[in-house]
């Protein structure tokens, strides 16, 4: 990629006018394809067994030993529990929750908090929150009418599927399938439409494609819409004949004014007319009809065929167990989420680049199509192992893979992060945050920005696509600004009143007690001998106790501990 | 004059070769320390950018380009303005005392009819894609002319959200969204108990308490997370943040620009260029006018002759204009023909944009439509057009390129400066 990039500024600065032939040349090349496996050779001869953790761990340690990497040793149970917590639920243990689980003796007390935090109810709404996020992340049709219910519906639509466990592959049969409609009158209605809605007219067919090769492949094949993909194998023919799929489907808005207030809808539909076509590098508006190819396995479809027997083809091929893209796609992507960094980018894998440790990939795909796709299954397996549940690990630069050594800390989502500061200051949360648009109807320029509520804030500085690899996601100015100097949360920190802190500063005469009550309440767990030292003296320089306490509890709300699961 | 003028770029991008190693020749320079010497010295310019973007799209017909007895003219008279020959819509009296400094572009064409995406256009110089984040041209100016040392931030956006961001520029170049210019913006200043001294001690609390986090494995995290919180505190102390405070103004200038969130805007744009913001969008509309056009359109230029008119003879009075290129542009036109409704539909085909300062030669009109404004008859201007027009008004070359998820992404794709506007 770097030599492409030099090799075209040095030609856009320096070279006169070019021929045709020279336009062409100047396109990127896909790397030679011949020899390269697509899939993992061993996927074939994987042992099609459901995996323990104990066996993950077993695999991955003998890799790190190999490597000379040594581990992490075990989290604390309070960082245990925080980390698990906001993972599963998007919010901090209450001090009662983690009081509770320190005083457990059971010597499987953790495994016994992991299945119980994958039963809850909030464990299937932040996840499905999550999903909502990451499918709608690339949209391109943002019109007002057809975001305000397609947020919403997906939501609905998520939770209940991650409710009733319902398996990764009936998830993406459904919304790659659907024939739904979003409608501004039942808003919360056929939320498995929202994927394909994502996007209209003429980007329909090609964003689709990204789309569901993004999220259920973890294959970016958007650069060869245009040219060959300048770092990997595929072909621009390739990303054509993928887009075929989904060439016949197009979306009908229909405006019904007689209603009040009036109605929107806009639904898939079958496109009356008109076959796909790879449009023509010189001229765009003219092409060449393509006949629908699956990427992987090079599989066709009539050009005849129907939209719906396209679509259902379609899910077929990718959800087929075989497709080792699909379990690993799934899996490598939970396993980020949970360990901080992935096996490879989540959306960047693909046969030339190649994951690390991509023998632990392969099993857990493995174990996952076993299990047909059980998604409360594969998170309990990841949880349980002690890969996840390592103390917090960082390379020497901060964009250093450590190798699941130990836990790699990540920026909460907003999400969470407003959960987590709702419950420090002692306003309640509330069911969560609404999407990325979340202004709702009509809310258009003002509605969006009409930004007085501290979640709407939070969710308009602190939002960040949840497929970006953890190192690519930056803070801001504005962010510090708000935990700074935001007047609710200053005045919700005060000593006196009835905060939350001057709660635990009448409950707790004894400084190092009402200091550990200030690290649990905000951080959701203990302070370390260090951090009580530091406190203690603080209060000893100021001998101003309240004073003192609003320092310790504003510090640690703008530290970087705060708004990082770790 | 232009800054790299010794470059000929044509439409196509490419350059044209000898004026431009005659001239690195002379200047005793190779290709990369040219460039690098042209980015540091462009950032010493102070150079800055206000643009006024009218949402929802406003008609060409009721702004810079009226038909009057017409059959699409519709109800609106022209005027005079200062320069003679020019005229504009009546409902711009106070813009067109203002005419020897302003330039309007009356020929703009484009295909993108729909909001979302024409908004989206006219801020980035690309279409909507799913796969790259195109940057918003007030974040690329922000990157190539702010002042990495300045303590505000380098774009400020006012009266909502613009349709782009920062895109894959990073946070840095994020504009800063400023709901109310009556108001400071939200958070900006320290809260009641919070002084200076209090913050220092909080700040230097954090660095003890972090320590420990630090240095197990915490280290890269906690540094930029420090680095962050000094800047927020820098730009909460800052003796520049006074300029957000528009009660600093006397009330008779506060009038002049008119008691709307425009007008104000408008001057609050004036007071942080005048400090070393760079770029500062004031954002207006909605333009939509689907029904009541004429209505609609006296109702909204009301409220943005006086903003537009009284900023750029302020930006003159207080020798700032030259130095300041204001803009005054929506994302397409409206249609030549009157609705059903009385009103105007979309209409990318030809409308209209409105220059001044910056080095824009004003007092003159680039192009024109035909005698019904159906279509454009003198000199097109395309988006990219317009783009490279102000790219290199401020001496940013349009081909310049940025790394943008994983490929390198120019400015602008296309396109050549309309150089007629050019002092």
């Amino acid at each position: 990629m770097r030599f492409a990039v030099v090799l075209l500024a040095g030609l856009v600065v320096l070279t006169p006018a070019r021929s045709e032939e020279d336009k062409k040349s100047r396109l990127p090349q896909a790397p030679e394809a011949k020899g390269v496996p697509i899939v993992p050779p061993a996927w074939k001869s994987a042992p099609k067994k459901l995996a323990s953790p104990a066996e993950i761990d077993a695999l991955l340690l003998a890799s790190q030993k190999a490597d000379q990497l040594p581990t992490a040793p075990l989290a604390s149970d309070d960082l245990f529990l925080r980390r698990l917590t906001l993972d599963l639920t998007g919010k901090l243990p209450t001090a009662r929750e983690l009081s509770a689980f320190l005083s457990d003796s059971d010597p499987n007390k953790r495994a016994k908090a992991i299945d119980k935090l994958l039963r809850s109810d909030e464990f299937a709404r932040y996840q499905a929150r999550r999903w909502r996020d990451i499918l709608l992340s690339k949209s391109t049709n943002n019109q007002g009418f057809v975001r305000f219910p397609r947020e919403q519906a997906l939501e609905v639509w998520l939770t209940e599927a991650f409710q009733n466990n319902k398996s990764w592959a009936a998830i993406a049969t459904e919304l790659i399938t659907s024939d739904g409609m979003l409608s501004t009158a039942a808003p919360r209605e056929q939320g498995h439409a929202a994927l394909l809605l994502a996007h209209a007219q003429q980007d329909g067919p090609v964003e689709r494609t990204n789309d569901i090769s993004r999220v259920f492949l973890g294959i970016n094949i958007s650069c060869a819409q245009c040219h060959d993909h300048p770092d990997d194998i595929w072909k621009r023919q390739q990303f054509h004949e993928m887009a075929a799929f989904l060439g016949k489907l197009g979306e009908r808005v229909r405006l019904d004014r007689e209603s009040t207030p009036p109605k929107f809808e806009v639904s898939l539909q079958t496109r009356p007319f008109g076959d796909y076509r790879m449009p023509d590098l010189e001229n765009p508006r003219r092409g060449t009809p393509v006949t629908p190819r699956f990427l992987l396995d090079g599989s066709t479809l009539s050009r005849f065929s129907s939209d719906k027997d396209r679509r259902k083809a379609l899910a077929t091929k990718i959800t087929d167990k075989n497709n080792y893209y699909f379990a690993a796609a799934f899996a490598n992507r939970v396993w980020g989420q949970l360990l901080g960094q992935a096996f490879v980018d989540v959306e960047g894998m693909g046969p030339l680049n190649p994951p690390v440790y991509g023998e632990v990939l392969l099993r857990l795909a493995d174990s996952f199509r076993v299990s047909d796709y059980d998604i409360r299954g594969l998170y309990r397996l990841i949880l349980n192992t002690q890969a996840y549940q390592r103390a917090t690990r960082m390379g020497e630069a901060p964009t250093d893979h450590v190798r699941f050594s130990g836990s790699y800390p990540n920026r909460l989502s907003a999400d969470a992060l407003y959960a987590a500061l709702a419950q420090v200051i002692g306003t309640p949360a509330g069911p969560g945050m609404g999407g990325r648009y979340g202004g709702g109807f009509g809310g258009g320029f003002s509605g969006r920005f009409g930004l007085a509520s501290l979640a709407g804030q939070i969710r308009d500085l602190f939002a960040y696509d949840l497929s970006s690899k953890p190192e690519d996601v930056e803070g801001s100015v504005p962010q510090a600004l708000l935990l700074m100097n935001n007047p609710q949360i200053n005045a919700q920190i005060r000593a006196t009143g009835n905060t939350p802190l001057a709660k635990i500063l009448r409950e707790h005469p004894d400084n190092t007690k009402a200091i550990e009550a200030v690290y649990l309440h905000t951080l959701g767990r203990k302070p370390t001998a260090h951090e009580t030292k530091v406190s203690l003296e603080h209060l000893a320089s100021l001998r101003n106790r309240g004073a003192a306490f609003e320092d310790l509890m504003w510090a640690l709300i703008n530290s970087a501990e705060f708004r990082t699961r770790r | 004059m232009l800054f790299y003028d010794h470059l000929n770029v044509t439409g196509d991008g490419q350059v044209s070769r000898r004026g431009f190693l005659a001239s690195s020749a002379a200047a005793g320079l190779g290709l990369t320390g040219l460039l690098k010497t042209q980015a540091e010295e462009l950032k010493k310019r102070g150079l800055s950018v206000i643009l006024l973007f009218m949402n929802g799209a406003p008609s060409q017909f009721e702004t810079f380009d009226p038909k009057p007895g017409t059959s699409t003219g519709g109800e609106t008279k022209a005027i005079q303005t200062a320069v003679p020959g020019i005229e504009i819509a009546e409902f711009w009296p106070k813009t067109a005392e203002q005419m020897k400094e302003i330039a309007l572009i009356r020929s703009l064409t484009g295909r993108e009819g729909n909001h979302q995406r024409a908004q989206y256009l006219m801020h980035t110089a690309y279409a909507p894609s799913g796969s790259v984040k195109y940057p918003s041209f007030g974040s690329v100016i922000a990157k190539e002319l702010g002042d990495s040392q300045f303590d505000l931030p380098h774009y400020v956006s006012i009266g909502g959200r613009p349709a782009a961001g920062a895109g894959f520029l990073g946070q840095q170049y994020a504009p800063y969204a400023v709901a109310d210019p009556n108001r400071m913006p939200l958070n900006s200043e320290l809260p009641r108990g919070l002084t200076p001294e209090v913050l220092k001690r909080r700040l230097a609390l954090i660095g003890k308490l972090e320590q420990e986090f630090a240095e197990a494995g915490g280290e890269a995290l906690v540094a930029d997370h420090r680095a962050l919180n000094e800047a927020a505190a820098r730009m909460a102390t800052s003796p520049h943040l006074k300029a957000f405070d528009l009660s600093q103004e006397k009330a008779s200038v506060r009038e002049a620009y008119g008691r709307t969130p425009l007008g104000q805007g408008c001057l609050l744009a004036r007071r942080l260029v005048e400090v070393g913001v760079t770029f500062v969008q004031v954002s207006h509309g909605n333009w939509d006018t689907h029904t009541n056009n004429y209505e609609g359109h006296k109702r909204l230029s009301a409220v943005v002759d006086p903003g537009l008119a009284s900023l750029i003879r302020e930006l003159k009075e207080r020798g700032r204009l030259d130095k300041t290129l204001v803009i005054w542009m929506g994302e397409f036109g409206r249609t030549p023909r009157i609705n059903g409704q009385a009103g105007r539909d979309h209409y990318p085909r030809a409308f209209n944009a409105a220059l001044a300062g910056g080095g824009i030669k004003g007092g003159q009109v680039i192009g024109a439509t035909n005698a019904t404004g159906t279509d454009v008859s003198k000199r097109p201007v395309t988006v990219p057009d317009l783009f490279c027009t102000i790219y290199e008004a401020l001496g940013i070359h349009p081909r310049r390129q940025n790394q943008g998820n994983g490929r390198p992404i120019r400015l602008v794709e296309g396109g050549s400066a309309v150089k007629e506007l050019f002092a």
